[in-house]
């Protein structure tokens, strides 16, 4: 099942100083943030302060009148345009049209000279809302005589990366719903020897990608050009077509350096507002959110998860079932993909044989959810792992041994209709147990866990790219996928240089240009390496099977008689290499060769998931009993990758997802009281920061060659994140014996469930006495 | 009463070159060089000065120019990223060692921890670990999880000792 | 980005002329050092002025001093100045320990004493040892000069005594005395400290009884906050305070009365009184005196 295994690796599999390297380090990377087009004007929104109103009117004549101030837009000025977006459902207008339904939601947008022009004439604008009832718990919008978020019916979305139906817009304040079934879960619950159940609560975050969302639009009659920190630029191209009513020919999206995305940055965000802007004040336009703007953007969902897990008297797991509310906010984005998703990744990586997983997620008049590292998969694995060890307690098992003995196996179908399990967590959990002194004694207060997850990543297979040979031998990579950070410039010549056999400074690339590069779905789901990396891996070789037939036509003999050799061919004694091959098929020192691919859902692609993403996490924590301060003793990451195309590269996505799991597990959490975000800025918001560092760290992968990606490759980013919380969690309740079910573990809940321990210790006591 | 300054005129050293120009007294540093003077290498996130994106020295001390009026810069020698590699092209040992720890991915960060790392570096040649962590906590990275910052720091460190002792 | 309105930026040349400007701008006017509260503030449109009002440009108010059995630290000596002064490390040490756990590098590199001071957030780390110190506040405005006790400047969050015209040119620490030992600790979850506690104790000579204490809880109330009756049970031999040390914290957190917010539960911060008070108290009695 496996791609080929080669070993004899010349670029591949090393850890290559990052081809961005240079211009980052420098200060010279180009971000949207540093771009200035000529006459660029800029813009500045308006926000609702109510979470859900009916907008009674809107005057701007004061603001628009001021000096500098170029135009006013509301959602009163898009006659013209399809103003409803989004890829799932097309539920999100671009400016709040007739009503708001977030506090934070952009209501008008002054474009002026500068930003400050701009800014200054905000408070120039009279709106006067009508206050309505709001929702702002996945319960208040379940009741009976909750107010209805969206009236309309609206049009399901054209790409919404599932195939499942789409339940939003049905007259209720329902956003998706999915269920997953095998088995017989009733039965199994009666069958089994120990059974644990329990009510979790994972909070929503914020991903804080240090550059805010930014864009600069373009719209004249020649079509719309957006330049934004779009992670899916492909994406946002079809929700821009859609608004402006342009064929896809006509709309552009180019996407420079992007500062951090973590699915904060897929799909369309800014864009339609921005390009709404620039075609009324008929000239370019930017904006430029801050951070607290970013964070009444795009949120991940909360998720509250009811659970319970058996196993029989072996100590099999035999069932698992689990119903969870999530808290899409007021529009989808890509939540119902999340519901999908966090749906299935609730079996986790381990084979049941009985499972009922129900999932629904609903609209609230809070900041809409979307893509977060991990889609889903860590608001299901606090419940799903904290479930395992609370097991393994019960039924007297040390967890380590009890996950060794349940995990899905390598080839396994653990999961129906799904391809077989593509990972080998055995030895993943062995690494991370070794690494983390798994039997080693412990100083006390200090607690160990090692904990595990296991993703259907890769989103959908549709990607195709280009692979230039040029007359010089070197190449130029046109791909669709945008660098974040994750390496992708550097992996994807990588990949090239391998195959073409040229240096690895000779590979360049061009990326993440609608109107150049070729199609690509996205980058996110920890796919562009398995996919686009595949895509490049097959372009490159489609140049040479060019070359080859071009070589026999230079040398005059048969295709046949052409050998490929690294960098170039040979027939006999003559020997070409690829420079030589294009130079001399043109007859001139000029010219290329285009190689191309289409990776479709077809071939080793048919069966989803592209890759199962699986990876270990260990933990030690200490924990102040006085304080209920939690302190990281030692973190270890094992990423089951395949093959890593750049080891560096791939431990630095484990660690940093890592890092972003711990911030959850230990103090980020995004507070609403009323209608209100009330720690919306990074003042009160808090991140993982140096003084968090844990006191030790390990980073391991294992290579096994088993994806389906380039050399075995499958991808990695995610995985890392999912475990921490529930892995935390764990490592409390093994040191201090606390078992808290609700993330972030901040000083006061640990200290809160301490108390409680010790008041129940000492009703034992009483009674006892 | 004398009127007060709308615009200030300000005379400083800008990466050791001498800077005049004129700006608005609400201008921040970040405006000033970003908009004014074309040095997008110093980034702008947080604005609320927990970040440390926007770190820029003053007189050695590191400040957060999207904070900082560019009033303050009077007199004052500004270091921004742009003034550390030599103009032969060779880097600043702490640019080539977050090059070969691997100690940035998305970048945003990086200008601001490189000058953060540098102020520290020009006090405290030899940090410990621990002092590293205490001065750049007040930077914030959400791509790497610090592991290879603290290391390029302390590659750096060692790379400028050596040099030193030349 | 995150614009700042327009304003006029003035730069007086000394106390005097500094205290007319702001009494002619009024509300509109306001006095600005290194306006890392300011700024933030005016960035959040929370606060508006027209003229700010740079006291950075008045001579003098930067220095540390040693003066008779105190310690003046000027009004715009930046928290850096304070962490890095060998006079403060030498001769309170506490003080230049405290400065050094505040905010980050940029934000001690340019805020001020002075500034924290008067801003008066209620979250403030100097406020709670200075207060335990027992520092006066020397302000100047048109009517000429006047000395606050902390608990005199500080009347509520965001509030001081100060008059508008008003300018806090120096605070005045005294400096230990060989029987004092002073211990400064906090719990910070957040930019800001969750629960700042400072304690002053006096011991006689054997070093086995306390003779005097002061114990201040900040950060958990609107100012930082102590009480007699808590001091009174910090006081006898050392053994008979350490069983009373919980009863202490006790009445201290009752007369701070926490309440609940972002940092945690009034529960919360009533129980952390205790923990800290007890870390303060054995760490001020380990060590030299401070
Ligand atoms: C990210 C961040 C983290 C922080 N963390 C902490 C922390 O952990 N602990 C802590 O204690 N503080 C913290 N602070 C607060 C920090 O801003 C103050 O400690 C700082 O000292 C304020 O001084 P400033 O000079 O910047 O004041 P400014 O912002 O210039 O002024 C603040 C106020 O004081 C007035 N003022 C200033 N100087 C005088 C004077 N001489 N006389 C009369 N009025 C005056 C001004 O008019 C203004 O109203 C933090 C701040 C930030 C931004
Ligand atoms: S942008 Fe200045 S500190 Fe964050
Ligand atoms: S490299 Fe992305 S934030 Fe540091």
């Amino acid at each position: 099942m496996s791609a080929e295994k080669k070993t004899d690796f010349h670029v591949v599999n090393h850890s290559i100083p990052r081809r961005d390297g240079r211009v980052k380090v420098t200060g010279k990377a180009p971000y949207v943030a540093d771009l200035k087009l000529i006459g660029m004007a800029y813009a500045k929104v308006l926000r609702s302060p109510y979470a859900h109103a009916k907008i009674v009117s809107i005057d701007t004549l004061r603001a628009a009148s001021r000096p500098g101030v170029y135009c006013v837009i509301t959602g009163n000025d898009l006659e013209g345009l399809n103003p409803y977006y989004g890829h799932a459902v097309k539920d999100h207008p671009l400016l709040a049209i007739g009503k708001v339904r977030y506090a934070g939601e952009p209501v008008a947008a002054v474009v002026a000279i500068d930003e400050r022009t701009a800014f200054e004439a905000l408070e120039f604008i009279d709106v006067k809302y009508e206050e309505l009832k709001a929702v702002f718990t996945p319960e208040e919008a379940l009741a009976k005589d909750a107010p209805l978020l969206h009236e309309k019916q609206f049009e399901a979305g054209a790409l919404r990366g599932f195939e499942g139906e789409v339940t939003a817009g049905k007259g209720t304040n329902i956003c998706q719903q999915h269920r997953i079934q095998w088995g017989d879960v009733e039965e199994a619950f009666k069958k089994a020897a120990a059974i644990v159940e329990g009510e979790y609560y994972f909070p929503m975050a914020y991903a804080y990608a240090m550059e805010p969302y930014v864009a600069i639009a373009d719209v004249t009659d020649q079509g719309v050009t957006v330049y934004s920190s779009a992670q899916h630029p492909f994406m946002v191209r079809h929700d821009l077509k859609s608004i402006f009513n342009l064929p896809v020919s006509k709309v552009r999206l180019i996407v420079p350096f992007v500062g951090g995305g973590y699915g904060s940055k897929s799909y369309t965000k800014i864009e339609p507002l921005v390009a709404a802007c620039s075609w009324k004040a008929k000239r370019p336009v930017k904006l430029q959110l801050t951070v607290e703007e970013a964070m009444l953007t795009t949120r991940s969902d909360d998720a509250y998860t009811w659970m319970r897990t058996a196993v029989d008297a072996k100590g099999k797991i035999i069932a698992r079932q689990a119903k969870i509310y999530m808290n899409t906010g007021a529009y989808a984005e890509n939540s119902p993909l999340v519901v999908e998703k966090s749906t299935n990744r609730c079996v986790g990586p381990y084979a049941i044989p009985n499972v009922l997983i129900e999932n629904c997620s609903l609209y609230t008049n809070t900041v809409p959810a979307s893509s977060y590292r991990g889609f889903g998969c860590a608001q299901v694995t606090l419940p799903g792992e904290s479930q395992i060890d609370e097991l393994a307690a019960k039924i007297g098992k040390d967890p380590y041994e009890f996950r060794l003995a349940n995990v899905a196996k390598p080839g396994e179908e653990f999961f129906p209709k799904m391809r077989p399990f593509d990972g080998t967590l055995k030895e993943d959990l062995e690494t991370a147990a070794k690494a983390i002194g798994w039997k080693n004694p412990l100083p006390k207060g200090h607690g160990r866990s090692i904990a595990c997850s296991g993703s259907d990543a890769g989103a959908y297979p549709l990607t195709s790219t280009a692979v230039r040979v040029h007359a010089d031998g070197s190449v130029t990579i046109m791909t669709g996928s945008t660098e974040l950070g994750q390496g992708s410039h550097t992996v994807l010549p990588q990949i090239a240089a391998e195959e073409l056999g040229v240096p690895f400074d000779n590979v360049n690339v061009v990326s993440s240009d609608t109107a150049i590069t070729p199609y690509d779905r996205s980058t996110g789901a920890s796919r562009t390496t398995t996919l686009m990396g595949s895509a490049v891996l097959e372009a490159s070789r489609e140049a040479i099977q060019q070359m080859v037939v071009m070589a026999a036509d230079v040398l005059k003999v048969k295709v046949e008689e052409i050998q490929v050799v690294r960098g170039g061919v040979r027939c006999g004694e003559a020997q070409l290499n690829w420079s030589e091959v294009i130079t001399k098929f043109y007859a001139l020192p000029d010219g290329e060769v285009i190689g191309r691919s289409y990776i479709r859902k077809s071939g080793k692609f048919s069966q989803l998931p592209v890759f199962w993403e699986a990876a270990c996490t260990g933990v030690e924590v200490s924990v102040d009993q006085e304080t209920g301060k939690i302190t990281m003793e030692k973190l270890v990451t094992v990423g089951d990758v395949g093959l890593a195309i750049n080891p560096a590269l791939a431990e630095g996505q484990d660690i940093g997802a890592a890092t972003m799991g711990m911030g959850i597990g230990l103090f980020e959490e995004l507070v609403y009281e009323g209608s209100q975000l009330v720690n919306g800025s990074i003042l009160d918001y808090r991140l993982p920061r140096f003084s968090d560092l844990p006191k030790e760290v390990e980073l391991h992968l294992v290579q096994n060659q088993d994806g389906v990606g380039p050399y075995g490759a499958k991808g990695g980013g995610e995985a890392s994140l999912n475990s921490m919380a529930a892995n935390i969690a764990n490592a409390v309740d093994r040191a201090v014996g606390v078992r808290i079910r609700q993330a972030p573990l901040t000083p006061e809940r640990v200290w809160r469930a301490l108390k409680e321990k010790e008041l129940q210790n000492s009703k034992v006591q009483k009674f006892k006495e | 009463m004398t009127d007060g300054m709308r615009i200030v005129a300000l005379k400083f050293q800008l990466n050791g070159k001498p800077v005049e120009m004129e700006c608005e007294a609400e201008e921040t540093l970040a405006e000033v060089l970003r908009n004014h003077l074309n040095l997008n290498g110093t980034k702008v996130s947080c604005e609320v000065q927990v970040c440390g994106a926007c770190t820029v020295l003053v007189d050695g001390l590191p400040v957060s120019s999207c904070t900082y009026l560019a009033y303050e810069a009077r007199g004052k020698n500004v270091a921004t990223i742009e003034g550390l590699e030599k103009p032969d092209g060779t880097l600043h040992p702490l640019q080539q060692a977050f090059i070969d720890d691997f100690a940035f991915q998305c970048g945003f960060c990086t200008p601001g921890m490189i000058m953060a790392a540098k102020a520290l570096l020009d006090e405290n040649p030899q940090p410990t670990r621990a002092e590293i962590i205490h001065h750049m906590d007040g930077n914030i990275c959400r791509c790497t999880g610090y592991v290879p910052i603290v290391a390029a720091v302390q590659r750096a460190a060692g790379v400028m000792a050596k040099e030193s002792k030349k | 980005m995150m614009p700042l309105r327009r304003f006029q930026m003035h730069q007086p040349k000394n106390v005097a002329e500094a205290a007319e400007m702001l009494a002619h701008y009024g509300e509109k006017g306001r006095l600005y050092a290194g306006g890392t509260e300011l700024l933030l503030a005016m960035k959040h449109d929370l606060l508006r002025y027209e003229h700010l009002v740079d006291v950075k440009t008045v001579p003098g108010l930067d220095k540390i001093e040693a003066k008779n059995s105190s310690l003046h630290i000027g009004g715009t000596v930046t928290h850096r100045a304070i962490e890095n002064s060998p006079l403060v490390r030498e001769r309170l040490p506490v003080m230049a320990e405290m400065a050094r756990q505040i905010a980050n590098v940029r934000v001690r590199a340019t805020g001020t004493l002075g500034g924290n001071i008067c801003f008066a957030e209620p979250h403030s780390d100097p406020a709670t040892l200075l207060l335990a110190l027992g520092a006066k506040a020397r302000v100047q405005g048109r009517n000429g000069e006047r000395t606050l006790a902390m608990n005199e400047i500080l009347v509520g969050a965001y509030e001081t005594a100060l008059a508008a015209d008003e300018i806090l040119t120096a605070i005045e620490i005294p400096l230990l005395a060989k029987s004092q030992r002073a211990a400064y600790l906090k719990f910070q979850v957040h930019e800001r400290p969750t629960l700042s506690l400072a304690l002053v104790l006096d011991v006689d000579a054997s070093g086995n009884a306390i003779t005097k204490a002061r114990a201040v809880v900040g950060s958990v109330s609107l100012t930082p906050c102590r009480s007699d009756k808590a001091d009174a049970l910090l006081v006898g031999p050392r053994d008979k305070v350490e069983k009373q040390l919980a009863d202490a914290a006790q009445v201290l957190a009752e007369a701070a009365d926490p309440g609940d917010d972002l940092e945690g539960s009034a529960e919360y911060k009533r129980h952390l009184t205790g923990v800290f008070l007890r870390r303060a108290f054995a760490q001020a009695l380990s060590g030299a005196p401070r």
